[in-house]
């Protein structure tokens, strides 16, 4: 018996050991997940899908099965009004169709409108209509045509009620059942892309009447596929809509579910649960190595940046800016945030994928120069250093990113106190202007509008965008002419030198442009990323199918 | 007994006017924004004034009270602005969701839990008693989130038997509807199973060696009667006391579970709620789950008069 007892002690030694190492596993799982929640938080008008591939494998394209998207925060609001992030753009991108449509490669190509013309003063677009066009049948209306009040009442009611600007327009006029025409209050060059926005969905006024506040959960379009069920946080379910005018899919059916936690989404992939899902972390590295899944990769039109306080603060002097961004190795910072070669490293407020990017204008931001940094703070005054708060949110890869931006400030003589909160708390700190430093990332159209206008117009001061309070007038008179021009080569000489003047003033470090990057089970072909980080299913493009 | 119980509703009363008061109170104090929380980072400053318009938050704060608590007397928590639904319909459907996950590991925690802290007791020192013990130390150490991923990557994953995520469908059967429930309910089980067996073992063991049972074997009494009618019934009070405790780590827990395994649960709901700073939606969950402590307590309390007809909330009388 006190044989059996010695042994039994020795198991349990051993097995305590093993439970040891299980918390340490669990531990480091942990903050792992929370990293990858909170950063899909911080970048929340970001892309949470993914990116370009596969199909030109010569196969012959199969009819049937559903395809099963999981997406890492969940859809709320499907009325296209009133939805905030991609993740619901996604869905109701595969209901409903726009005006014009943004092609894979950033183009603005025809969707539900043929061909448009522009009055000589730019207030007029006149738009022709498909006359092929159905809305799926729901409980108003037995899928009828879709005409030109159509589109008079969708963007007139986008214009008015939608929850983020997503159009700005005078009215609109019917000519004929096919011929629509829509006026601006002023001349926008924007115009056609803010037209591609899933908010201006073209949806049919008997049920969005009908249905009132529930019109998102029975949301009606002419997209290829239509709504069969969407129950919050668990599924939004989707059929195929044989009436589609562009093609008819290939799919069945369409299932968006909701996986938060970034080790659940390859344990799906990977169990089979899911078909295609956005990555980031470690499990970017274990996709790679898993021959079952293929990981689809392309740049988003993104950068992430670290934002100095313009107004209040010693970062209000321009030369403490200039030895901030001199004392920081930007390659460093790309590292930290997106390991596992998921970005590539940045110097300009604007992604390399807009159409204004000028490779050239690079060499205006200081490079990586500690001891440079040190004289440029001792001629400011700062000769015996300084302290800074530096807000980031509390995902693992800002902070990871905070600490080594912290070691190598520390080198010139800058004292970082780092300060970590979830997003809330963050947004709200540095739409105020109470940070001295924060860190944010940025990604919409390849329109330069969509970045320089919202970071560094006057007019965004006290919003996230410019939280900074960038306020310097040669930029906005700049950024204001760019908008009203329409020659989209003059356009971008205008925001190049825009650029010039921005980054003189050293507003901020610009780090990273992160890729995107997208688990697919080999079952799936034909899925094919856009450049705006939006994706088709099925149209005049793309008509993804399962092989089964 | 009717006027304990009426008494203790009476209670609850205070008890959830602190409740509502206290939650409105740090709802305000948490900073962020509900208005940017929800519009996300591109929302212009207008976009901002006007949703805070629809959100009513350009009223005074005490203002905002007076009308949360005419709302609530007249049975409306109000209206999620994230998800644009009455907070009652939100939790009207989640609520199901989680006490289908966390009843079910409540009662398989107890069938099984119970049974082998008994028989632990009853057999102390034997290769079973440690083999369960050091399991059950196991099962309360193992941090959820860990063992959660385990089971996924070992059954999910690797053998293929159990889905890894989701709820399933009672159109699909039962099996379509209780095979998503597997993974879960083990992982909610496991702590609640180990904290029953640990304790009633504990307890059990106290009673098997008091005086009056040991004067009950003398006089010839069986064993399992001694056991099971005597002895048992006399260790139950500390294991009521942790099943209320446990009930309440059975709604609590099943949010981290439910986050994990993508369950449509409260879990998922609150979650979401603080992150986007959904100020009605956050105080209808709390109110809630507050109500389901306070019933639970009031449950446990009368079990123990159940249990033991001397313990008396009456005032005096105390055994």
């Amino acid at each position: 018996m006190k044989k059996m007892k010695k042994i039994i002690a020795l198991l349990l030694a051993v097995s305590m050991v093993g439970a040891m190492g299980a918390c340490s596993g669990s531990n480091q799982s942990t903050t792992d997940n929370s990293s990858s929640a909170a950063e899909g938080s911080t970048e929340n008008g970001e892309s949470s899908e993914a990116p370009t591939a596969t199909d030109d494998e010569g196969l012959t394209p199969k009819e049937g099965g559903v395809l099963v998207i999981a997406q890492s925060a969940s859809p709320a609001k499907l009325d296209p009004v009133e939805y905030t992030g991609t993740y619901e753009g996604y869905i109701i991108d595969q209901v409903c169709d726009t005006l014009v449509d943004m092609s894979q490669d950033g183009e603005i190509i025809p969707s539900l409108a043929t061909e448009w013309t522009v009055s000589d003063d730019g207030l007029c677009y006149t738009f022709t209509l498909r006359d092929d066009v159905y809305f799926h049948p729901g409980k108003y209306q037995d899928g009828r045509k879709m005409v030109a009040d159509d589109v008079k009442y969708s963007l007139e009611r986008s214009n008015e009620l939608s929850a983020n600007s997503r159009i700005k327009i005078d009215h609109c006029e019917v000519v004929d059942d096919t011929t629509v025409k829509v006026y601006l209050p002023s001349p926008s060059a924007t115009f056609l892309t803010t037209l591609t926005d899933t908010g201006n969905s073209i949806v049919p006024q008997e049920e969005v009447e009908g249905w009132g506040d529930q019109f998102g959960a029975h949301l009606v379009g002419t997209g290829p596929f239509m709504m069969k069920e969407f129950s919050l946080d668990e599924k939004c379910e989707l059929v195929r809509n044989d009436k589609y005018w562009a093609a008819k899919p290939n799919l069945d059916g369409v299932t968006f579910t909701v996986v938060t936690e970034a080790e659940q989404t390859l344990n799906g992939l990977q169990a089979g649960d899911i078909d295609m899902a956005s990555l980031s972390g470690e499990s970017i590295k274990l996709a790679r190595e898993d021959k079952n899944l293929t990981v689809l990769e392309n740049q988003a039109l993104q950068f992430s940046y670290i934002y100095f306080n313009m107004v209040n603060g010693p970062t209000a002097d321009k030369e403490v800016r200039k030895a901030l961004v001199m004392g920081v190795n930007r390659q460093d910072l790309c590292d930290a945030t997106y390991p596992y070669d998921s970005a590539t490293v940045a110097s300009l407020p604007l992604p390399p994928g807009s159409w204004a990017y000028d490779a050239s204008l690079e060499d205006l931001v200081p490079d990586y120069d500690p001891e440079g940094a040190k004289q440029v703070l001792a001629d400011a005054g700062y000769a015996d250093g300084l302290d800074l708060d530096f807000y980031t949110s509390d995902s693992k890869s800002s902070m990871d990113m905070a600490t080594v931006a912290q070691a190598e400030w520390q080198q010139i003589g800058v004292n970082i106190n780092i300060q970590t909160s979830e997003w809330g708390t963050f947004s709200e700190y540095c739409a105020n202007g109470k940070c001295d430093i924060f860190a944010m990332a940025w990604t919409w159209y390849a329109d330069p509008y969509f970045y320089l206008n919202y970071l560094f117009h006057s007019s965004h001061i006290g919003s996230q965008g410019n939280g900074q309070g960038f306020n310097v007038p040669e930029v906005d008179e700049l950024l204001d002419q760019a908008e009203q021009e329409t020659d989209q080569d003059t356009r971008a000489k205008l925001y190049q030198e825009a650029i010039k003047k921005i980054v003189a003033e050293y507003p901020q470090v610009d780090y990273a442009n992160r890729k995107n990057i997208t688990g697919v089970t080999s079952r799936v072909h034909g899925f094919k990323m856009s450049t705006d980080n939006a994706f088709d299913l099925c149209s005049s493009e793309a008509n993804v199918w399962i092989e089964e | 007994m009717v006027k304990t119980i009426l008494r203790r509703l009476l209670q609850m009363i205070p008890v959830l006017f602190v409740v509502v008061t206290l939650t409105f109170i740090l709802t305000r104090m948490i900073p962020g924004n509900p208005a940017t929380a929800v519009l996300g980072p591109q929302a212009t400053t207008e976009d901002i004034a006007k949703m805070e318009e629809k959100m009513g938050l350009n009223k005074s704060k005490i203002e905002q009270y007076g009308m949360y608590w005419n709302d609530i007397l007249h049975g409306d928590f109000g209206t999620s602005y994230a998800y644009g639904t009455p907070v009652l319909d939100l939790l009207g459907q989640r609520i199901p969701n989680t006490l289908v996950l966390s009843l079910t590991s409540l009662v398989l925690a107890l069938l099984i839990g119970i049974p082998i802290g008994v028989y632990s007791a009853v057999h102390q020192n034997t290769a079973f008693d440690y083999i369960f013990m050091f399991l059950a130390l196991l099962g309360i150490s193992v941090p959820i989130f860990w063992f959660a991923l385990m089971m996924v990557l070992v059954f999910a994953v690797n053998l293929g038997w159990f889905p890894a995520m989701g709820i399933g469908d009672w159109s699909n059967g039962f099996w379509g509807y209780v095979q998503y429930m597997v993974l879960p309910v083990i992982c909610l089980t496991l702590h609640p199973m180990a904290t029953f067996a640990r304790i009633s073992r504990s307890s059990t063991l106290e009673t098997i060696n008091t005086d009056y049972i040991k004067a009950m074997r003398s006089k010839g009494l069986s064993e399992p009667k001694l056991l099971w009618k005597h002895a048992f019934k006399n260790a139950l009070p500390p294991i009521i006391t942790v099943v209320g405790m446990q009930l309440a780590y059975c709604v609590t827990g099943a949010m981290l579970t439910e986050t994990i395994f993508s369950w449509p649960g409260m879990g998922m709901l609150i979650v979401k709620a603080v992150t986007n700073r959904d100020y009605s939606l956050i105080q209808g969950t709390v109110v809630i789950v507050a109500l389901v402590f306070i019933v639970v307590n009031l449950l446990v309390d009368l079990a123990y008069m159940l249990v033991n007809p001397k313990v008396s909330y009456e005032g005096g009388g105390k055994n």
